[in-house]
């Protein structure tokens, strides 16, 4: 690690790297040091790993509150590292904690974070491609910045043919389990439409357990796709007919949802993507500007264990005075 | 508790309802009339292990079973040396864990599990904490410290009632005294007939009379709990949170072209750039993937940052 950033603790390890939690010696901000590892030989004869010159080269150009800031990128003998902002915790951790209750405001407002972040990536070409709770990072501040560029790429190129094996199994719209080769943001979309479901489901809305099972999983709520509703749907390579499954209406797996709301998860996880609401189309409707507001950022709810951290760090006025109170009656019993 | 019996002479409650049952350290029953036949020689042992017992460890059975009682004693005596407080932990896992802690000791010892061992286990715990437990016995905790101030707020509260009676009452006197006073005054200086003056007087301290009865009672509308009660009080429910913070209102993201401004999503369409371009193909358009959105970053991509010079940046 350069000098300039001494490490204060090991964070986490992925399939590609290695993250310690740092100081930032010149401004004294703690941040996040990812290292890059280097994988097998034959990748290290490669050059410097994909998925690393991915974010770097999109997150570099890119600013945006509720986008992971890239800070700074160094190289150490043949390692690189990139310097991201520091995160407290993400919304996988929050999903799972179930000792926080998350009220429709915060829903609103984590939902609002991430389409905000998202919209302002695909007004500049970019999809994530890689979006789900566990690459929604948190701060302390609630502050949601999406996370994980690894994945993400420049769209909109009529001859460029992408993958259609990226997004996390359970956020991967329809069209990419059939094989679409050309897609556009709408894949996103349907990925921030499970994760608002899961947000107030507290579990993954489609768990599937394979490509196929997931289908299954999506059409046994929303019913099959049919030519109409989804032009063209059998050209897409991957094709397959399901047997024919009813419609769940929403109504009955989001009990507690307003319709506003509901109004919301049916326009996302709509299966014709062309049909799929786009960012913008999705921030202007009704359930964000309704009551409730948004939670503001310092009220969201936050984990047990950097809640805990929180206050140690600076005890709240409540237990600094109960502390005097209790040192004052004992005082006072002495003297008695 | 029909078919309960004393361990020893067997009597049942249906056969003598005043039986008492009685219970000692070891968590093993015994009437009364058997725990006073077992200390005639002075010191006895439990009937069912044999251990020796105290006679003034001999409580009234209040749970029906008798192991209960054996676990109230132990958790008693384990918690008189486990007295941390939650205030001295720096945080609540370290707290569930302490107490887990103390769990699973009144738990060894009242079902005979480990018993060495857990014995050990609290030694050793007294030894490394003997100043805190001292410290701890001291103190008050938290809860016992808000109690105490409960308490002194009920005690102020009464010494003002009575201090307000108290004064209600010397100004009642003071008047009655001035009246007596007015009326004796009246009657030495006045020319008017004293049958007269009297009548008037007595009047007078009827009207007051009644006017004092008229006063209504102070209600009452507290509990003495503290808890008010009445119609008024129904409508008080928890503090619903208010929705603190401005509702969203959308504002679209401003693009600075430095260049020419590049046709928007809307017009690229109906304002004829696609009509030489590729049409996108079902699959493509199945995909989700339509030929006005590379038409539009094309034409952006053309546009922006054309008039950027050096100078600008």
């Amino acid at each position: 690690m350069e000098n300039r950033y001494e490490k204060i603790e090991f964070l986490g390890e992925g399939q590609f790297a290695t993250v310690y939690k740092a100081k930032d010696i010149e401004t004294d901000n703690i941040v996040a040091v990812k290292k890059i590892k280097l994988g097998t030989r034959e990748e290290a004869q490669d050059g410097i790993n994909r998925t690393a010159l991915r974010e770097i080269k999109l997150l570099q150009e890119l600013d945006h509150e509720n986008l992971i800031g890239l800070l700074d990128v160094f190289g150490h003998m043949s390692n690189v590292s990139l310097v991201f902002d520091f995160m407290d915790t993400d919304l996988e951790v929050i999903i799972k904690d179930n000792t926080i209750i998350l009220t429709t405001a915060n829903i609103k407002s984590y939902t609002l974070q991430t389409l905000r972040g998202l919209e302002y990536l695909h007004l500049n070409w970019i999809l994530h491609r890689d979006l789900k709770p566990n690459n929604l990072l948190v701060d302390s501040k609630g502050v949601l910045k999406i996370g994980d560029f690894g994945l993400a790429k420049m769209y909109g190129s009529p001859n460029r043919i992408n993958t259609h094996q990226v997004v996390t199994r359970w956020y991967r719209a329809p069209e990419l389990l059939f094989g679409a080769k050309q897609y556009g943001t709408c894949i996103d979309i349907w990925a921030v439409g499970c994760i608002l479901a899961e947000l107030l489901l507290r579990l993954p809305l489609f768990p599937g357990e394979s490509d196929l099972d997931q289908l299954t999983k999506i059409f046994g709520v929303f019913g099959n796709p049919t030519e109409e509703n989804w032009p063209g749907i059998k050209t897409l390579s991957d094709y397959i007919e399901f047997k024919p499954f009813p419609i769940i209406p929403l109504k009955s797996i989001f009990t507690a949802a307003g319709d506003d709301l509901l109004e919301v998860i049916e326009s996302m996880l709509t299966l014709n993507p062309v049909a799929r609401k786009s960012c913008s189309e999705c921030l202007k409707m009704p359930f964000f500007s309704n009551k409730p507001a948004p939670t503001v950022g310092s009220k969201l709810p936050l984990p047990q264990s950097i809640r805990k951290i929180a206050e140690i760090e600076r005890p709240s006025l409540k237990r600094k005075l109960l502390e005097s109170a209790e040192g004052g009656t004992l005082s006072k019993r002495l003297f008695v | 508790m029909d078919d309960f019996a004393c361990p020893r002479c067997r009597t049942t409650k249906f056969q003598n309802p005043s039986l008492k049952m009685m219970v000692n350290v070891c968590g093993h029953g015994l009437c009364e009339s058997c725990v006073d036949l077992l200390f005639l020689k002075g010191s006895g042992s439990c009937p069912d292990c044999k251990i020796p017992l105290r006679r003034n460890n001999f409580r009234v059975q209040l749970f029906e079973d008798a192991s209960v009682e054996k676990e109230v004693d132990i958790r008693k005596r384990v918690l008189r040396d486990f007295n941390k407080k939650e205030e001295d932990f720096a945080t609540l896992k370290e707290y569930n864990d302490y107490l887990e802690e103390i769990e699973s000791i009144v738990y060894n010892l009242s079902n005979n599990i480990d018993i060495i061992n857990t014995n050990k286990k609290i030694e050793q715990y007294k030894k490394d904490n003997r100043e805190q437990i001292q410290k701890n016995k001291n103190r008050l905790g938290r809860e016992e410290y808000e109690i105490e101030e409960i308490l002194e707020m009920e005690k102020q509260v009464n010494e003002a009632r009575k201090q307000a009676i108290l004064m209600e009452e010397s100004e009642a006197k003071k008047k009655r005294i001035q009246r007596k006073e007015a009326l004796l005054d009246e009657l030495m200086f006045s020319n008017t007939n004293a049958k007269n003056i009297v009548q008037t007087f007595a009047q007078q301290a009827k009207e007051e009379k009644e006017e004092e009865l008229k006063k209504p009672p102070t209600k009452i509308t507290k509990f003495s709990s503290g808890i008010q009660f009445g119609r008024k009080s129904q409508t008080t429910f928890l503090p619903v949170p208010t929705d603190d913070g401005p509702t969203y209102e959308y504002t679209p993201i401003v693009v600075i072209p430095n260049g020419p401004q590049p046709p928007l999503d809307e017009d690229v369409g109906t304002k004829g750039f696609m009509n030489h371009i590729r049409l996108e193909t079902d699959q493509e358009r199945a995909g989700g993937f339509k030929t006005n959105i590379a038409c539009l970053r094309a034409l952006q991509e053309a546009m922006m940052g054309l008039y950027h010079t050096k100078k600008n940046m």
